[in-house]
C-alpha cells in the first residue's frame, strides 16, 4: 500500500514540476520593450494593426499587409493628392504616339537596402517575375496587356503593350504587385509567387525585427535616396481587437491609431471629445454606394429609383450612422479623383412629397387601409442585401427600412457574409446592394471597368438603361483613349449618365481616421489609399 | 483493467472518423467559395481566370469524394495541407502558435485549481458562513460575465488605470496574469460549486460518522477522507473542460492579443482558410476525446471501483 502511495506521489510531483517548468520556459523570453510605455521614446513611433504584417513579399497578396509592403518597396510612379502622378523611382517617362510603348528613365541615385543598385535590369527581373503569373495579377488592367519588357540601357526600361491602355501609369503606382524587390530577395528559381528569401527594397524602411502575430520593428533606411523619415524606428504591434487597441492607446502604449474601420466611429468621436489627443479625418477615399438592380421589375422604372432617392434624408442618415465622420456624397465617385471632378449632375435632395408623387405616377398606389403600395395587386416590396459584419451597412439598411416605410415601400433587409454578398452581386441575384469603389490609385478606371464588364453585377444591373449600349461602348473606349481631352469628356459622360439613371446612388464618402498622442506632429494621410502614413511624421 | 483501457482507446478511432466527416461536410456545405474569399480578403477584384487558378491550386476543382479521401489520407499522415492564405504548412503554423496557447491554458488551470479547491472545500465545510457567501457571489459573477467583457474590465482597471499589468502581448509573467484570470474565472465558478456540493454530500455519508466515532482527528477526516473523495467529480469537470479551455482561449487571445492558435483560427474563419479550420476542429476534437480518456483513467486510480465495474463486464 505504501509503495503504491509513493509511486502516486512521485507521479503527482513530476506532473507539477512538468507543468511549472513549461510555464517558466514560456516566460523566459522576456522582452522588456513590451512592458514599458512608449510615451518617452522620441525615436520610435508605436502603431497598432489588426493583422500580422505578413512575409513582405512585394509580388503577392494575402496575408501581406499593403501598408507594410509600401514601407519597404517603392513604385516607378507615385500617386499624389488630387490624382496627380509624380515621378518616383522613374525620373520621367515617355509614351509613344500609339499609346503602346512606355519608356521610363530611372533614377540613378537609388540603392536597395543591401547596397546593390537599382537599375533597368532589376526592374525587368521584377516585371518578368510578375508576368510569369499573369493570371494571378490579371485584375490589374495593364498586366495582361503587357507584350514584352526591355532593358534599353542601365537606366532606361521599356514596357510594350499589346494595345493602348492609358491607366498604365496610374496602375504602376499601386502597392502590389508592381514594386521592386532587390536581387538578394529573389528565390533561386526566380519565382517570387512562392516566396522570397528576404525583404530587400529601396523604400525608407527596413524590417529589423519581426515576430509573427506579435510585433514588427522597422528601422529607418539611412541610405534612402529620398527625404529621410524623422523618426528612427516604427514599431507595429499586432492587436486584433479594436477595443484593446483603444485601451492600449489610452494607456500610452501606442502613439497612433490610423486606418479605415480600425476602431468604431463612435469610439473615434469619444477619443476626440476627451481633448487629450489629436485627431484627423482624411479626404474621401471612396464612395459608399447603393446599387439598384434595374433587371428587377419594381426597379426597372426610373421614377421608382428616383422616388427611393428622394425618399430618404441622406445627410441625417450619414451623420447619424457615422457620427459625422463620413460625409454625405453627391457624386458616385469622390471629386478628388482623376477625371471625376468635372461632373454635371443635379444632386437629389430629400423631398418626401416628390417621392410619393413619383411612386403614384409610376402606378404604385397606396390602397386605403394599407401601408404598402401596390400595383396590379402586387405589393411594392424590395430586398436590400448588406454585409452583416459591417455595422455601418447594417445601420444604414435599418434606417432606409424605416424611411421608405413612410413612403409605402416595404424594404426587407438581409444580412449576409461579405463573400456571399460578393457572390450574389456577381450572379446578379440581388435587388438592392451596398458597394464601394476601389479608391486611389485604382479609380476611376477600375470602377468604370467593373460597370462595363460582364459578371460583376453592374453590367447586368444597369440593363434597363435606355442608353445602355452606348454607355458600354464609351466604357470600353475609355482605357484606349490617347487624347486627354477626349478621355475627360468620356468619363464625364459615363459618370453623369450612370448617376442620372439612378441605379447607382452615392450615399457617403468613406474616410480614414487617425488618432494620435499630442507629441506627434506632421501627420498626413497618404493620397494612395494603401500606402503607409509614416512619411514626415515626428515625435516631440 | 488493461482491457478497459484498450477498449476506451479503440473507441477513439470511429469518433475521429466521424469528426473528419463532420468537418468536411460543414466546410463544403457553406455557400462561400474559399478561392473567392481569399481574393476578396486581399482587396482584389477577382477575374474568372484568377478564380479558376486559385480553385485549381486549392484542389477545389476535384470531385468532392476525391477531396474527402485525399484529406483523410493526408490527415492520417499528420499532413493538414498548406494554408490558403500564408502558403505555409498548416501544421507548422499551428505548432508555432501552440506553445502560447498551452501556456495560457495551463496558467488558467493552475489558477483555477489553486483558487477553487480551498474555496470550494471551505465553503462546503463551513456552510452558510461568510466564505460560503463569498464563494457563491464569485461563482455567480464568474459564470455569468462574458469572457471578452471581463477581459476589457480587467484591462481597464489593472492596466490602464492602475498600470500594474501590460494591456496586451506576451513575454513576461505579468503578461500572463490578466488573460489567465479572464480564462480561469468561469472555471473557478464551476469548480468551486462542484467541490462544495461534493463536500456537503460526503459529510452526510455514514463513513464520516464511523471515522468520528473511531476518534480520528477532525483535520485528518477532512483532509484525508472528505477532500480526497469529494475532489473526484472536480477532476471529471476539469478533464471535460480541458478541450473547452483550449477553444475558450479564442476570445481571450483576441482580447489580449495573445499570439496563440485560437486567434489564428479566427482569422482562418474570416479568410475561409479551409485546411486551417479543418486542422483546428480536429485538434479540438482530439483534445476533448483524449482529455476525457485521461480523466477516466485518473478517476480509475483514485476510485478503483470504476475499473472493477469495468471488470465486471468482462
Amino acid at each position: 500500500m505504501s509503495k503504491r502511495r509513493n509511486s502516486k506521489q512521485v507521479l503527482f510531483i513530476s506532473a507539477i514540476v512538468l507543468i511549472l517548468s513549461t510555464l517558466l520556459l514560456g516566460c523566459t523570453n522576456e522582452s522588456k520593450e513590451n512592458s514599458t510605455s512608449n510615451k518617452d521614446n522620441k525615436d520610435m513611433l508605436t502603431f497598432a494593426w489588426p493583422r500580422d504584417i505578413g512575409e513582405l513579399n512585394p509580388h503577392v497578396y494575402n496575408p501581406s499587409q499593403l501598408f507594410a509592403q509600401s514601407m519597404v518597396y517603392e513604385p516607378l510612379v507615385s500617386y499624389q493628392d488630387g490624382g496627380e502622378l509624380k515621378p518616383h523611382l522613374a525620373k520621367s517617362w515617355e509614351i509613344s504616339k500609339d499609346g503602346k510603348e512606355y519608356t521610363f528613365n530611372l533614377r540613378q541615385d537609388v540603392k536597395f537596402s543591401d547596397g546593390t543598385s537599382f537599375n533597368a535590369e532589376i526592374v525587368k527581373k521584377n516585371f518578368d517575375a510578375i508576368l510569369k503569373n499573369v493570371d494571378l495579377h490579371s485584375w490589374l488592367g495593364f498586366i495582361p496587356k503587357v507584350d514584352h519588357t526591355e532593358v534599353i540601357d542601365q537606366n532606361t526600361f521599356k514596357l510594350t503593350l499589346k494595345e493602348p491602355y492609358y491607366p498604365t501609369i496610374q496602375e504602376l503606382a499601386v502597392v502590389r504587385p508592381v514594386r521592386f524587390l532587390g536581387d538578394a530577395g529573389f528565390p533561386k528559381d526566380g519565382d517570387t509567387s512562392k516566396g522570397i528569401t528576404k525583404p530587400v527594397g529601396t523604400g525608407p524602411w527596413i524590417l529589423e525585427e519581426y515576430k509573427a502575430d506579435e510585433y514588427a520593428i522597422f528601422k529607418r533606411n539611412e541610405n534612402y535616396w529620398g527625404e529621410l523619415p524623422k523618426v528612427k524606428k516604427i514599431k507595429i504591434k499586432i492587436i486584433p481587437d479594436a477595443e484593446t487597441r483603444v485601451l492600449a492607446f489610452e494607456k500610452g502604449d501606442l502613439d497612433l491609431i490610423y486606418g479605415e474601420g480600425v476602431i468604431s466611429l463612435d469610439t473615434f468621436k469619444q477619443l476626440e471629445k476627451t481633448g487629450s489627443y489629436k485627431t484627423s479625418i482624411s479626404d474621401p477615399v471612396a464612395t459608399r454606394q447603393l446599387v439598384m438592380n434595374t433587371k428587377k421589375e419594381q426597379l426597372s422604372d426610373l421614377r421608382v429609383r428616383q422616388a427611393l432617392q428622394y425618399g430618404f434624408n441622406k445627410k441625417a442618415m450619414v451623420d447619424g450612422v457615422t457620427s459625422g465622420v463620413e460625409e454625405k456624397a453627391d457624386f458616385i465617385l469622390p471629386t478628388n479623383f482623376p477625371y471625376a471632378s468635372d461632373i454635371d449632375v443635379t444632386p437629389i435632395d430629400y423631398n418626401i412629397k416628390k417621392a410619393k408623387a413619383l411612386l403614384d405616377e409610376a402606378g404604385w398606389k397606396l390602397p386605403k387601409g394599407k401601408n404598402v403600395r401596390e400595383k396590379d395587386g402586387k405589393p411594392l416590396e424590395i430586398e436590400l442585401m448588406y454585409d452583416s459584419a459591417e455595422s455601418i451597412q447594417k445601420a444604414m439598411a435599418e434606417t432606409l427600412q424605416s424611411e421608405w416605410a413612410a413612403l409605402g415601400v416595404k424594404l426587407n433587409i438581409v444580412g449576409v457574409e461579405l463573400t456571399v454578398q460578393i457572390q450574389r452581386f456577381k450572379a446578379n441575384d440581388f435587388e438592392l446592394n451596398f458597394f464601394s469603389n476601389y479608391g486611389a490609385p485604382y479609380d476611376p478606371h477600375t470602377f468604370v471597368n467593373i460597370v462595363g464588364s460582364k459578371g460583376y453585377g453592374f453590367n447586368e444591373a444597369i440593363s434597363s438603361y435606355p442608353n445602355r449600349d452606348k454607355l458600354l461602348k464609351q466604357i470600353a473606349d475609355v482605357p484606349k483613349t490617347i487624347d486627354e481631352k477626349e478621355r475627360q469628356e468620356l468619363y464625364s459622360t459615363i459618370l453623369e449618365s450612370l448617376q442620372d439613371q439612378g441605379a447607382i446612388v452615392p450615399i457617403s464618402y468613406i474616410k480614414k481616421i487617425a488618432v494620435y498622442q499630442k507629441n506627434i506632429s506632421n501627420f498626413t494621410f497618404p493620397a494612395n489609399r494603401d500606402e503607409h502614413p509614416f512619411t514626415g511624421i515626428s515625435i516631440e | 483493467m488493461g482491457t478497459y483501457i484498450l477498449k476506451r482507446i479503440m473507441a477513439i478511432i470511429p469518433i475521429f472518423i466521424l469528426a473528419i466527416l463532420l468537418t468536411f461536410g460543414m466546410i463544403h456545405l457553406s455557400p462561400v467559395d474559399p478561392a473567392e474569399a481569399y481574393l476578396s480578403a486581399a482587396h482584389i477584384q477577382p477575374t474568372d481566370e484568377m478564380l479558376a487558378l486559385k480553385r485549381h491550386e486549392f484542389g477545389l476543382d476535384q470531385p468532392l469524394y476525391v477531396q474527402y479521401v485525399n484529406s483523410i489520407i493526408k490527415i492520417c499522415q499528420f499532413d493538414f495541407g498548406i494554408s490558403y492564405v500564408s502558403n505555409k504548412p498548416v501544421w507548422d503554423e499551428v505548432t508555432y502558435r501552440m506553445p502560447a496557447t498551452i501556456q495560457l491554458a495551463l496558467g488558467s488551470i493552475i489558477l483555477a485549481v489553486l483558487v477553487s479547491v480551498p474555496l470550494g472545500f471551505l465553503a462546503g465545510i463551513k456552510k452558510n458562513s461568510g466564505i460560503d457567501h463569498f464563494s457563491r457571489l464569485l461563482s455567480f459573477f464568474g459564470a455569468s460575465i462574458p469572457s471578452f467583457w471581463l477581459g476589457y474590465l480587467l484591462i481597464f482597471f489593472f492596466s490602464v488605470k492602475l498600470d500594474l499589468f501590460p494591456v496586451e502581448g506576451i513575454g513576461t509573467w505579468k503578461h500572463l496574469v490578466l488573460p489567465s484570470v479572464t480564462l480561469a474565472l468561469p472555471l473557478i465558478a464551476l469548480y468551486t460549486r462542484l467541490l462544495r456540493a461534493s463536500v456537503l454530500e460526503n459529510l452526510q455519508e455514514p463513513y464520516i460518522l464511523f471515522t468520528r466515532t473511531r476518534g480520528v482527528h477532525e483535520k485528518v477526516i477532512m483532509g484525508k477522507h472528505v477532500l480526497r473523495i469529494a475532489i473526484s467529480p472536480m477532476i471529471t469537470g476539469l478533464g471535460m473542460n480541458l478541450g473547452k479551455l483550449l477553444t475558450g482561449t479564442i476570445i481571450v487571445e483576441a482580447v489580449f492579443s495573445w499570439p496563440g492558435f485560437g486567434r489564428y483560427f479566427i482569422e482562418a474563419i474570416f479568410n475561409r482558410d479551409v485546411p486551417v479550420i479543418q486542422c483546428y476542429v480536429l485538434l479540438a476534437a482530439g483534445l476533448f476525446i483524449i482529455s476525457n480518456l485521461i480523466v477516466d483513467l485518473i478517476q480509475m486510480f483514485i476510485d478503483p471501483r470504476i475499473s472493477r465495474k469495468g471488470g465486471q463486464h468482462q
